[in-house]
């Protein structure tokens, strides 16, 4: 095979790729705090300029006539090897800004979707859109401490699950933990096309929720 | 509060020509950003479209060229849109994740998550 050497720079090696995970959840539940737990940089912070009438208009005189506002987005990288890396990004907190969850959205792998049993219904705007937009997820119990242990099934009939999606405890200031949360969405979004080598009995998925009773599973 | 400082705004429309929307195809926040050709007159280009070909010598996805040069995302599009007209850098359309994701990818970032 005559590998095309000759150009200095170019290698031969798979194109570079970057893989999108979103980390979203009600606002305070951790989700900055995740994306700070595994990521090897400090989380990477820009901003979105946005117009009052620009908000999702196509506008094509491409000049924007009045600027208002920001909207922060913050994100933290993981590489994996030279030209592939894992990029979290922590969804905006405000209803007003779910036009970014769909750029946001658009091609990534699949999303963690964080809840506080606090305020579980923090979480329902996410899982929703998660579910309309046919993008995988996966529920990671924010366990803080002194917050009560609650059964996965529980939280995963509170949040009128489909008994698909994994739900598990986590501690987003624990690596092994949210290693453990990503390694399940990683897998789980692939749809349990490969096998896990790491998991002994061949199954693709591993998930901490046991079976909803009565669930068509 | 928001807003109450546009001074750096309107400077950062003055580097875009008032334009916050970026030349030709859009492309993602993850799309790779590759520098393929230097042949123009540095004196033609402002610091910022320098800076930008000067990272993406090694391909560098969207965000991370805005985080590094320490601009809004959609400065950075029109940038980057103009850069790629010009014909000074690629912008890669990345598949949607888990078509690209084939089996060794897959076992190279479980892997690499479980040894962080």
């Amino acid at each position: 095979m005559d590998y095309a050497a000759s150009e200095p720079g170019v290698t031969e090696v798979a194109p570079a790729m970057a893989i999108k995970i979103l980390i979203a959840g009600g606002f305070g539940v951790g989700k900055t705090t995740m994306v700070g737990t595994i990521s090897e940089i400090r989380p990477l912070h820009t901003e979105e300029l946005l117009s009052e009438r620009g908000v999702g208009v196509d506008d094509t005189s491409g000049v924007e006539s009045k600027i208002t506002t920001t909207v922060a987005l913050d994100f933290g990288r993981i590489t994996i090897r030279e030209g592939l890396w894992l990029y979290l990004f922590g969804t905006p907190g405000q209803d007003r800004f779910w036009f970014m969850w769909d750029e946001l959205a658009l091609g990534a792998l699949g999303a963690v979707v964080l809840a506080d049993t606090r305020r579980l219904e923090d979480s329902f705007p996410a899982v929703d859109y998660f579910e309309q937009r046919g993008l995988p997820f996966v529920v990671a119990v924010n366990c803080f401490d002194g917050a009560r242990r609650h059964d996965p099934a529980k939280v995963r009939r509170a949040l009128g699950l489909d008994g698909v999606a994994p739900i598990m405890l986590c501690d987003v200031r624990n690596r092994e933990s949210v290693k453990d949360v990503l390694t399940t969405l990683v897998t789980y979004a692939v749809g349990g096309a490969f096998k896990d080598p790491a998991v002994p009995d061949g199954s693709a998925v591993r998930t901490t929720a046991s079976p909803v009773p009565g669930s068509a599973g | 509060m928001t807003g109450d400082d546009p001074g750096p705004l309107i400077r950062l429309f003055g580097l875009t020509g008032g334009r916050a929307r970026p030349l030709g195809e859009t492309f993602d926040l993850v799309a790779i950003v590759t520098t393929v050709s230097m042949s123009f007159e540095p004196a033609d280009l402002s610091p910022e479209y320098l800076a930008v070909l000067s990272v993406c010598h090694r391909p560098t996805p969207v965000a991370d060229v805005a985080a590094r040069l320490k601009l809004p995302l959609n400065i950075t599009r029109v940038i980057l849109g103009d850069l790629r007209r010009e014909g000074l850098v690629t912008i890669d359309r990345p598949q949607p994740a888990a078509q690209a994701i084939d089996e060794r990818i897959y076992r190279e970032v479980l892997h690499g998550l479980r040894g962080l």
